[in-house]
């Protein structure tokens, strides 16, 4: 039921194309079949618009337009329809082409090769060769509902190296039918009387072998209400049943698409691991937003590290699409210990530290998500838990709060060695104050390795590990 | 620094020609393309003599009179001509001519603009002539005023003849399909309600249409291209264009199905055409002409169909209609290089109908055969029925759906 592409989805080039296609008819409400028959053909009329000659790529930031349906026709006339499209890329303008792969820092790592996007934009040529007949008006009189919607078409392929622009216009013009058919029919099954959502389009990058696949859910319809269709992609693709990868929320980011939060994303990715030998890497899964002391304008400095870490954590439960709720203030999550009854009503708008237990009650009441208590007496056992926390990163994959003495952490990952005990461990730190510089906040450590010394040897921690509730 | 107007030959010889055979002050509008550098005047005509005129020695024009010619002079322009201004020949030399003249070139260009379906363009030039000729002197004054300005003073300018102004002139053109479909409110659905409704729809076509895409000769050039270089620039050239456009329409409502008491479509093909000037016109210019035309001709094809309704109303018994609107059909301009004037031919009239508005709005002598009838053919109701099993639908040829509750 959708577009599967089957690539590595981190190299190569993506064309993505995307533009409005307005849908328009008349309708008899009354009469419910009717008004099907009507969206129906008039959905039909849109498909073999995409399908005719005068359905226009435009590449963006270049002079290059092609015709997908005449040939794959283009100017300038340097393009041919045997033109690779990889060759698009020396036609484009772009000020930062490079943002994806800078030179690297210390600790960073080379990215293999990078993933190009190439955008086009879908218009539609209104001129042709004459001469032929002058305008009709025609004039309908009768008391019905008039449906007028705007179609936002977002199509994305992965084309190979030898893919020429007459193999791309293929791709490309299936892809828009095809999902002008899926439009169709999740409108068709969303229509209720005379209310109509609009339909929209969300990509995803599933696991192999799935890769870049697109999905088309009504606007305004929550995704609690959508499990059913969920279901069915879930099997289609062959993807587990207990956790998500079709929510909103977990729509893929192409890569030259910032977010528009300011947070930054999975800061680890960039850092190179620490080899140990026998050594394995166990990592958080999924993504994660970086928050700190001094972000939102809220200063916690000295005070809010244990708040900072819980934010994360909740980042990370909205982006895999656990929950919908926005990531909490500080104020709301004192609110909500106070709601529980952990806390007195004085205890909002206060600079009170918490702790891991505090954590795990407000991802319980706030977000729904049980988590496990773990608790060191010394900080020197931390070195020998490396089983657990391995286990944990397999098994959960979300991030784990590190609460003890005076200070709070959060623990992203572990390289543990089963064989020589060797240990190491990937923080993010809260007490970071500056501004959301990657660069600086790997140099200098703020999300590094650390070894078993980072923590005071005779401290005692409890750590709150989230566990990722069951659901698609 | 004063603008300046070259002027065709033969529109001195027209002027001359008014100086000598009317007794009485002749207005007229003066025609042609201004730019920034320069202005050119391709052409005159005189405002055409009223059927109950009252007395025949009126001292102040019409002004009413005038302006509705301009409006209906304007509509027979293609893309880069029109009304420039406004020029009166009577022998009185005194300050009231003066303000007769501003008060009419104002008056037009409010009329003009006000029908105007698009923006204008900060590079517009905003300035319109006026010109006194004493027949018996034959003293020429010749002023601008800016009409976004209405305390400005007037400019003088410089006002003349020369030979060949209209030779070489571009034309760019283009077959343009139409394809409107807007919902009709909700109560009795007169022609009124129909009237805005359209116009609503045409202003967000409109809007379509100028930011499109424009490719001249297949090529999207740089605004700044000079369409006619090298060898080419003392021949007349013509490109053939093409118009990419995103469907995007800004909506108000959040609502996707609304209430409604019927719809109008409009659909079928325009022909399109704009006329560039032969100092260096740049590709800028060409496109912002081009499409104003598409919007105009459309535009004043739909005016024409409702105010044909409106003067002969009688509320139409069938609950749906088709109408077909005008063809636009071109004539050549005589002493003017390859230039021509355009107008507008209901399915029901014959040639000799155009010629004779040709006559008397732009006072040009055409014959029937020098009407150019092939830029486009009558419109036709091309419906037909395909048999689908649904009752009361009708399948238009190019995919859309009506409904007739009869056939």
């Amino acid at each position: 039921m959708v577009v599967d592409n089957s690539q590595n989805p981190h190299t190569g080039t993506i064309l993505r194309v995307r533009g409005p296609l307005e849908l328009k008819c008349q309708l008899d409400t009354r009469d419910a079949s009717q008004m099907k028959k009507v969206i129906s053909a008039t959905f039909e009329n849109l498909r073999s618009q995409v399908k005719s000659e005068s359905c226009v790529f435009m590449v963006c930031g270049s002079p290059v337009i092609f015709w997908p349906n005449k040939g794959a026709k283009a100017t300038p006339e340097e393009i041919t329809q045997n033109t690779p499209c990889e060759e698009l890329l020396q036609w484009i303008q772009t000020d930062e082409q490079e943002s994806y792969g800078k030179k690297s820092g210390k600790k960073r790592s080379k990215k293999d090769s990078k993933l190009n996007v190439i955008h086009l934009n879908l218009m539609m040529e209104m001129t042709n060769p004459g001469p032929l007949p002058a305008p009709v008006l025609t004039r309908r009189i009768q008391k019905s509902h008039f449906l007028s919607m705007s179609l936002s078409m977002d199509c994305a392929v992965h084309i190979s190296s030898n893919d020429t622009i007459r193999d791309a216009s293929k791709l490309l013009v299936d892809a828009l039918n095809h999902q002008l058919c899926e439009m169709e029919k999740v409108s068709l099954q969303h229509l209720k009387g005379n209310t109509l959502p609009l339909p929209e389009v969300f990509h995803f990058l599933l696991p192999e072998p799935n890769g870049l696949t697109t999905v088309v859910y009504p606007a305004g319809v929550a995704d609690s209400e959508l499990e059913m269709q969920r279901k069915d992609l879930h099997e289609q693709h062959h993807l587990p049943d207990d956790r998500p990868y079709l929510r909103r929320a977990n729509a893929y980011h192409f890569p030259d698409e910032p977010y528009r939060d300011g947070y930054l994303r999975n800061p680890h990715q960039v850092l190179i691991h620490p080899t140990l030998e026998d050594g394995k890497v166990y990592l958080v899964q999924g993504i994660y937003s970086y928050h700190h002391y001094m972000q939102d304008r809220m200063d916690d400095n000295g005070w809010g590290c244990a708040y900072r870490s819980l934010q994360t954590i909740c980042s990370w439960f909205l982006q895999q699409g656990y929950v919908e709720r926005s990531v909490p203030t500080h104020k709301e999550i004192q609110q909500a210990l106070v709601d529980v009854g952990d806390k007195q009503p004085s205890f909002v708008g206060s600079r009170q530290w918490i702790g891991s237990i505090e954590v795990q009650a407000v991802l319980n009441h706030l977000l729904g998500a049980t988590s496990k208590i773990m608790f060191v007496s010394r900080g020197s056992d931390l070195a020998s838990k490396g089983r657990e926390l391995a286990n944990h990163f397999l098994t959960q994959g979300s991030p784990i709060m590190i609460g003890g003495g005076v200070l709070a952490h959060t623990i992203l990952g572990v390289t543990w060695s089963e064989t020589s005990g060797q240990i190491r461990f990937l923080i993010l730190d809260p007490h970071y104050t500056g501004a959301e510089d990657l660069q600086v906040i790997t140099d200098k450590g703020w999300c590094g390795w650390k070894g078993p010394e980072f923590w005071d040897q005779t401290a005692y921690y409890n750590l709150c590990l989230p566990q990722k509730p069951k659901m698609i | 620094m004063g603008r300046g107007y070259l002027v065709e030959d033969a529109v001195e010889k027209y002027l001359s020609e008014l100086c000598t055979q009317h007794a009485v002050p002749v207005t007229g509008l003066l025609i042609g393309q201004s730019s920034t550098q320069r202005d050119f005047v391709i052409m005159a005509t005189r405002t055409p003599q009223r059927e109950e005129s009252p007395s025949k020695q009126e001292t102040s024009p019409d002004k009413e009179w005038v302006t509705e010619h301009a409006r209906q002079v304007s509509r027979m322009l293609p893309g880069g001509l029109s009304v420039l201004g406004v020029f009166i020949i009577t022998e009185n030399d005194g300050k009231d001519t003066q303000t007769a003249l501003r008060q009419l070139v104002f008056a037009v260009e409010n009329l003009i603009s006000s029908e105007r379906l698009w923006s204008p363009a900060d590079d517009d030039v905003t300035d319109c002539v006026t010109l006194h000729i004493n027949p018996k002197t034959r003293k020429t004054v010749c002023r601008t005023f800016d009409v976004k300005d209405p305390k400005c003073m007037a400019k003088p300018a410089d006002w003349k003849y020369q030979s060949g102004v209209c030779s070489s002139w571009s034309m760019l053109s283009c077959c343009l399909n139409v394809d409107m479909l807007v919902p009709l409110p909700d109560n009795r659905a007169v022609t009124e309600d129909m009237e805005t409704c359209l116009k609503d729809g045409l202003k967000i076509w409109a809007d379509k249409i100028c930011s499109g895409v424009c490719l001249i000769d297949g090529k999207k050039l740089p605004e700044d291209t000079e369409l006619t270089t090298g060898q080419k620039r003392n021949m007349r050239q013509i490109f053939t264009t093409q118009l990419l456009i995103t469907q995007n329409e800004q909506r108000s409502t959040k609502d996707v199905i609304q209430s409604c008491g019927g719809s109008v479509s409009v659909r079928g093909t325009v022909h399109a055409r704009a006329y560039l000037h032969n100092n260096k016109p740049r590709a800028k210019l060409a496109e912002k002409l081009l499409k104003r035309d598409v919007v105009s001709t459309v535009a004043t094809r739909v005016q024409m169909l409702l105010e044909e309704l409106l003067t002969s109303e009688v509320e139409s018994k069938s609950k749906d209609e088709q109408l077909c609107l005008p063809r636009r059909v071109f004539c050549l301009l005589k002493g003017a290089g390859s230039l021509c004037v355009c107008d507008y031919q209901f399915n029901d009239e014959g040639p000799g109908e155009v010629t004779d508005r040709l006559k008397e709005m732009l006072d040009i002598d055409a014959a029937e055969e020098d009407l150019d009838t092939r830029q486009e053919l009558n419109a036709e109701m091309v419906a037909h029925v395909v048999e689908t099993g649904w009752k009361n639908c009708v399948f238009i040829s190019n995919g859309c759906i009506i409904f007739l509750s009869q056939l």
